[in-house]
């Protein structure tokens, strides 16, 4: 949780371009052209990202999308964003 | 360069490049927008009109709407000057003209062409003799080069490289040399079995060679197209100068391209004495990969 987003996980759009393709989806990160395939629950974790949900809401949204124990869904969020937040996808 | 309303129709696309790679006789150029240009290095303008490539003895230029001036004639004509006009300087005349590379060597299908990437080394070339060997057209030799159109499909021009191959491949695929390429580059240029293929055709799927002890091939996911359509081949890095294309207009232009190509990795053993197992592996399911 960060001042600046209120808790709210919020998507850098300046840092990366997406693109759907299959049943994928596709990010370049435009500082270094490396680029990230997101499928199944990282796809429905990334999807549920829209800039006014927290990580609760966040997993709440999924949990909706795939069914499962709550905890287990907020750790793999959890654990999911802050793989975002360390590719510099995401702040919050 | 993303496709536009204004592109050439792919049945003028043989008859511009044709154009545009006339070679003539030309002053000695060591200099573009003022600016010198060393022996051994290549320079783009600014304005997107001009790449003058610089050798030891020699400068090609060339301009686009003009053609290609060479000189002067040195020792090095025509065979190392040859090269270049085949390499750098059709990829450049290509890409200022709107079109795509891929590092690639294909052959003929069912309409179509289907063509195999790798880094140096990885075997297109013999791949291509050997299948050519078996009857498969030529499509083109370690450069493909294409119009893509606004789905992402994209339009393939017929080879403008001979075929050439290491005396060792020679030897395994059969394949007759018609000569040296030359003392300093001792591969032979060879004579595709199959013949070759002088009209405009679609790309219906794209091979990437890797090494294995055993034959498979394998669809690539969706996501993974993307990367492997990202090269750093000399000649995407003359198109990515020639569109001045950002790095978000690439990530766009790839993922066009790789919405509608059919990709797959071919892993299979290297050793020479499986090439006949391993070339008919492929051959028996290019039809398929074609369709």
């Amino acid at each position: 949780m960060t001042e600046e987003t209120g808790g709210r996980i919020v998507k850098l759009t300046d840092r990366f371009v997406e693109t759907a393709i299959g049943d994928e989806t596709v990010i370049m990160r435009l500082a270094d052209g490396d680029f990230f395939a997101l499928d199944g629950t990282s796809l429905a974790i990334w999807q549920a990202i829209d800039g006014a949900r927290d990580r609760a809401k966040v997993s709440e949204a999924v949990g909706l999308l795939h069914q499962g124990d709550p905890a287990e869904i907020r750790r793999d969020v959890d654990a999911f964003i802050g793989e975002l937040v360390a590719a510099g996808f995401v702040a919050g | 360069m993303p496709a536009s309303s204004s592109q050439p129709l792919q049945d003028d696309l043989v008859a511009l490049m044709r154009r545009e790679t006339r070679v003539f006789p030309g002053p000695f150029v060591d200099r573009l927008e003022g600016r010198l240009v060393t022996s051994g290095t290549q320079y783009l303008d600014h304005a997107r009109e001009n790449f003058l490539l610089r050798d030891r003895d020699f400068s090609i230029l060339y301009r686009k709407g003009h053609g290609v001036f060479v000189s002067p004639e040195t020792a090095a004509w025509p065979g190392e000057v040859a090269l270049y006009l085949e390499g750098s300087v059709y990829a450049a005349a290509a890409c200022l003209n709107g079109l795509f590379p891929l590092h690639a060597s294909a052959v003929a299908v069912g309409g179509g062409v289907v063509a195999f990437t790798g880094p140096a080394g990885a075997g297109k070339s013999t791949l291509l003799a050997g299948l050519s060997a078996r009857g498969w057209p030529m499509f083109c030799d370690d450069t493909l080069i294409a119009q893509v159109g606004d789905r992402g499909d994209l339009a393939c021009l017929p080879g403008h490289k001979r075929l050439k191959l290491w005396p060792d491949s020679l030897e395994m695929t059969g394949a007759r040399s018609i000569g040296v390429v030359s003392a300093a580059y001792p591969k032979h240029f060879a004579s595709p079995a199959g013949g070759d293929v002088a009209r405009i055709l679609p790309l219906r799927a794209l091979i990437v060679l890797e090494e294995a002890e055993e034959c498979a091939l394998v669809p690539v996911s969706p996501g993974e197209r993307i990367a492997l359509l990202d090269d750093d081949h000399h000649t995407r890095l003359i198109y990515e100068d020639a569109a001045a294309i950002t790095q978000a207009d690439k990530f766009r232009l790839l993922a066009r391209i790789a919405g509608r190509l059919a990709i797959h990795r071919f892993a299979r053993p290297k050793d020479p004495a499986r090439f006949g197992e391993t070339t008919g592996f492929l051959a028996e399911r290019l039809e398929g990969l074609a369709e």
